[in-house]
This record gives C-alpha cells, structure tokens and sequence, in this order.
C-alpha cells in the first residue's frame, strides 16, 4: 500500500471510530457530521469525500461497530486461560456490560439492535456477528466436556441470549453485573455439572 | 391514540416519531394529543402499558381453563417473547429510552416485575401439583424472562438461525432442565 492510501484508509477508519462514539454518546438520531469531522480531526469535506450522505456514514459506522463489537467480544486473550470452565466463564464476561469499553459497547449494541429492526438491510451485518459469537461459544463449552446429552451449539444459543437478556437488565441499572454473570455462569455450570465456584480456586 | 402511537413509534422510532404523525394517524390533531399525553416519552410508555393489559386479560382468560401447569407455562413462552407477534422494537425502544429516563426505567421494571409473577406463579402452581421440581420460583422466572427477552431481540433481528419456533423450543429446554420435566411433547 502507498503511504497516500494508508493515510486515506486511517482517515477513513478514524472517521467511523468517531462516528461510532458519537453515536454511542449522543444516540444515532443526533450524531452530526460536523462533530464527528472534529473528532475524527479531518474536515467535513473529508468525511463527505469518503461517505456521500450522512446514510452512508451511519450504515458503515454501524457496519463497523458490529465488526468492533465482535472484535471485542471474541478477544479471550489468545487462549491464555487453559482451564476450559475458566476460560467459557470469562466468555460470559465479554459478553456483559461490564463498566468501560464494554458497558460502551453495549450502548451501542442497543442503538444497533433498533437500528436493525427498521433497517433490515442491516440484518445480514448483525446475523454473521451472531453466528460467530455462538460458533465462539460453543467452542468453548464443547472445550467442557459436556455430557452425552447436552447439544453444544444449543446450549451457545441460550447462553448467548441469557447475556444478551441479563446484559439489558444490566443496563438499566435494575440489578448488579456480578448478580447477572453469577446467573448466566450458574445455568451453564448446571447444564455442564461444572462446580459454578471457580472464583475459590 | 395509543395503536397509532405504537404504529408511529414501531416505524420511525421514538426520536423521529412526530406527534403530528401520531394525530394524523389517529384522525386528530396534536394539541389533543398533547392534551392526553404530556412527551413522546409517554405515548410510548402509555403504548406499551396498554398493549401489555390487553395481552394480561388475554392469558388470564386462557389460564384459567388449563389445568396442567406444564401446559399453562408452554402457552405463556408461546405467546411472550418466542412469539413472531412480540412487539420488539417497542420494547427495544423502551431498554434504550430507560438508559437515561428514570420514569421510563420504572416503567421498564414495573412490566417485567409482572411478567416475572406471571411465571412465578405458574411455577409455584406446578409444585403444588407435583409437575416441577424443587426450583426458586422467582430465580427461575428471572432466567426464563432473560432467556426470552434474548431471544427476542435475535428474533426482531431477523436472524435466519433463530425462528420463533427454535426460540420456543431453546425455552422449553431451558424450563425442562431447570424444573425437571417434559414440556416439548405437550407443545
């Protein structure tokens, strides 16, 4: 890559950066352009120059962030944790609001959520992060051993929406995160029979 | 005024909704709206609160003429959130508005603290009856509800893996395990 094409392309992604920030801090309805070219450090003609419409730059903002949102939920430190119940259990971690860049996030995985819903063409975006965090998941408890009758792939999918139900919960401030991993950990260590006391150890 | 609103709100979302929108829908005009309803905030509150009631009155209705809890708990997973009819986007709406609008939180909370009764109660029924085991009513009411709400949102997304059949049946699997029965074969 040209030195010219690498700055347009870190142009390009600090403008979604901000753009996502902006959306997350503001709510989508109110992200401006102007306020993003300023946080973003480039001009407005810049940002219209790489986006035509502010449509186009929300649509790959939100393209981007699911993306990011991914990124951030997959990262399990390379495989640093060996034990396979020590390493699901900080899976459910990522998965919930946990405060900073992950509380973050999950502002805006709401604003995405609503967002999908009147912009199915969105839909596809959102459906492939899914799909990877429950292939993710369920690499992680088959990793468990999990009993004969236990499907791997089903037990991802209700994990993942016990997070996704508990994170909302989590949210909005009606119940502490420490109450909503100890009951998402809690299900999963009863349909693995893993003893749910990992902390002790 | 409150099935325009939810319409309105279910399009274009609580921001962009106008109350002009609302009372053109409604075949009135926005001061009288306004009049009932003091913000948007609290047609989507009003909305949801209504819809909620009717759905209450609905299932009480049918409750009441099935005998068998196991029953009883397979039509209230069937017609929640694993239902395609949920209305998603309004809850949606009300998750993201709760962030930063406490009456709306409370609101928020006031509905699922009666869902959550609902399941409670049918748990607490079963148990009497012999049909579940030995599970805290409102512990597993609170992981049923977060199953639900979950998949849901999957659902509204339009996830190709996740059917509101499938959700129904990762529900009943869930329930199965927790309460220690056969709930599948009754749906």
């Amino acid at each position: 890559m040209t030195g010219v094409a690498a700055t347009e392309r870190g142009a390009r992604e600090r403008i979604l950066a901000a753009a996502v920030e902006r959306i997350a801090s503001d709510g989508i309805d109110d992200m401006r352009i102007a306020r993003v070219a300023m946080d973003a450090g480039v001009s407005t003609s810049l940002v219209h120059y790489h986006f035509e419409t502010r449509e186009a730059l929300l649509g790959e903002a939100l393209e981007y962030s699911y993306e990011r949102a991914g990124e951030i939920r997959l990262a399990d430190g390379e495989g640093a944790e060996t034990n396979p119940p020590r390493r699901l259990l900080g899976m459910v971690e990522q998965c919930l609001p946990y405060p900073g860049v992950l509380r973050q996030d999950w502002v805006l995985w709401l604003e995405l959520w609503l967002r999908t819903v009147r912009h199915p063409e969105l839909g596809p975006t959102g459906a492939r992060l899914y799909e990877r965090m429950r292939d993710w998941l369920s690499e992680g408890i088959e990793a468990c051993g999990p009993p004969p009758d236990v499907d791997s792939g089903e037990l991802a999918d209700r994990a993942l929406a016990l997070c996704d139900g508990f994170g909302v919960r989590v949210l909005i401030g009606e119940m502490p995160i420490e109450y909503a991993r100890e009951q998402v950990w809690g299900y999963l260590a009863r349909e693995l029979n893993l003893d749910a006391r990992l902390d002790a150890g | 005024m409150l099935a325009a609103a939810a319409e309105v709100i279910r399009e274009r979302g609580l921001d962009r909704a106008r109350v002009s929108d609302v009372a053109e829908r409604a075949g009135t005009s926005a001061p009288s709206v306004l009049y009932y309803f003091a913000s948007k905030a609290e047609l989507l509150r009003e909305a949801l609160v209504s819809a909620e009631e009717g759905y209450y009155e609905q299932l009480e209705r049918e409750l009441i003429g099935i005998e068998s809890a196991r029953e009883r708990l397979v039509k209230i997973v069937g017609g929640g959130a694993a239902d395609g009819d949920y209305d998603a986007a309004l809850w949606m709406e009300l998750w993201a508005k709760a962030l930063s609008d406490p009456e709306l939180a409370a609101t928020r909370a006031e509905l699922d603290g009666r869902w959550r009764r609902t399941i409670a109660e049918v748990v607490r029924y079963g148990q009497e009856r012999g049909e579940f085991g030995a599970a805290e009513p409102e512990g597993f009411a609170l992981l049923l509800g977060s199953l639900l709400d979950g998949l849901a949102v999957q659902i509204a997304l339009g996830d190709a893996e996740v059917t509101p059949q499938r959700a129904q049946e990762l529900s009943f699997a869930l329930a199965e395990r927790e309460l220690g029965c056969e709930l599948r074969a009754m749906a």
